[in-house]
């Protein structure tokens, strides 16, 4: 890296490469090491022995992740202010929302099943982009957030426990059932949470995990 | 005969679980994360088959136990998720029923399966072949999270049908245990180690062709 670039500068770079090296990547497959090469934008590398995947180079990829998570974060208020499903019976409304459905299960005497689909559809989805965000948004100008590292940390723990999806199927699956006995439309919510899940996986796509370690390490220097 | 391809582990180098930067095992913890670093992760196939084995306790209960329990004008109705399912194939909702029997009787039951089946593997007690055990362990990671897609109705269902006298729903004691079985089994999933099979691998090549005098180092 030449001298005299600023920091901004070279965070609009493609994956700047840590100091030192060589640098070694190890497949999480079957451990073949690997000495690891900067690939061009768009591009994988894959494991020589079995295929996996061991990295790939996205393009654009702090912009769109920091792009992809606002959007989410910015539609997760939608989803807590308007109901995903609406019932009409026996004289009766009643919206169904997130933090609904698990008080309902609380107040029922399921605390435990309550508890879970609080953690699996508000506290992952926020971990991770917010964790996202607060992570890519100022690497964008070259500086590290404080704290990033245990941010970073959080947000790929938190990540094979998002269940967006699996959320939005049940909803559908209930409203099925529901259709039998009373008058049941969408809500805001749910177009809002199906947003959330593709923006959500946009911006988990759009940065390798190993391109935002190695950027922020070269921040942190 | 000498691996063809260079471990990692074989130059005590380890890869780290959190951020992939690989650096050697003998320094504890990953320069870069803080993460502890290990070769394998330690005790991988006692925790999967401890897991497994609560999850497969679990299976059973939360089959036969209901998931939730209805009243509807002082008839109280207790649905257990075969019956669930079944109702719905009965009323011709075909997609529907495939979709709760594949998430909630299929992908628990294979996963259990399937992790058996990597642990003997891993273990020496079958002979492993990494490349199509691996894509198992995949779809079995990826396709885990599926199975709640019951708690999740049942959640919906108590929130939304609290119709005073006419109709309520509250939760069963089925569907606590089928929330335990989803988590178990990742849990599960995420401790099992890929690596190993293809250590064993290696293990049964160098155990088949012994190393020849003409064997050159590379």
């Amino acid at each position: 890296m030449k001298k005299g670039f600023s920091k901004t500068w070279r965070a609009m770079l493609s994956w700047p490469r840590p100091p030192g090296g060589p640098h070694y990547s190890a497949c999480h497959f079957c451990d073949t090491l690997h000495q690891s090469f900067p690939v061009e934008e768009g591009t994988a590398a894959r494991c020589i022995r079995c295929g996996a995947l061991l990295y790939q180079n996205r393009p654009a990829s702090l912009a769109r992740a920091s792009a992809f998570s606002l959007a989410a974060l910015l539609m997760m208020v939608l989803v807590h202010m308007f109901p995903f499903l609406t019932m009409d019976a026996a004289m009766m409304r009643r919206n169904l929302t997130l933090t609904g459905a698990a008080t309902a299960l609380i107040d029922e005497n399921a605390p435990i099943l309550g508890v879970s689909i609080i953690l699996f559809t508000i506290v992952t989805p926020l971990l991770l982009a917010g964790g996202m965000i607060y992570v890519c948004l100022p690497l964008m100008f070259g500086r590290m957030a404080p704290g990033a590292f245990t941010a970073a940390k959080w947000m790929y723990l938190s990540e094979p426990w998002n269940m967006v999806e699996v959320f939005l199927l049940g909803v559908l699956v209930s409203l099925l059932k529901l259709a039998k006995v009373a008058d049941v439309h969408f809500g805001i919510g749910f177009w809002a949470f199906a947003g959330v899940m593709l923006c959500m996986a946009a911006a988990v796509a759009g940065i390798d995990r190993e391109e935002l370690w190695d950027r922020l390490e070269v921040a942190q220097r | 005969m000498s691996a063809p391809f260079p471990k990692a582990a074989d130059r005590g180098l380890a890869c780290c679980r959190t951020c992939g930067k690989v650096s050697p095992v003998a320094l504890g913890h990953c320069p870069r994360c803080g993460t502890s670093l290990h070769l394998r992760k330690p005790a991988s196939l006692e925790g999967t088959v401890a897991l497994m084995i609560a999850a497969g306790a679990l299976y059973i209960p939360s089959h036969l136990l209901p998931i939730m329990t209805t009243v509807e004008i002082g008839v109280v109705t207790h649905h257990t998720i075969i019956g669930g399912m079944m109702t719905f194939w009965e009323t011709g909702a075909y997609p529907i029923a495939i979709v709760i029997f594949t998430a909630s009787i299929l992908i628990p039951f294979l996963r259990i399966a399937a992790l058996s089946w990597l642990c003997a593997a891993a273990s020496g007690k079958m002979h492993p072949s990494p490349e199509a055990l691996g894509r198992v362990y995949l779809v079995t990671e990826l396709l885990g999270r599926w199975s709640m897609i019951d708690i999740f109705v049942v959640g919906i269902m108590v929130s939304v049908v609290q119709l005073g006298n006419y109709m309520a729903v509250t939760p069963g004691p089925g569907a606590l245990a089928f929330a335990g079985v989803v988590v178990l089994t990742m849990f599960a999933a995420m401790r099992f180690e890929p690596r190993l099979l293809w250590d064993r691998l290696d293990e049964m090549n160098t155990e088949a062709a012994p190393a020849s005098p003409t064997t050159i180092e590379s």
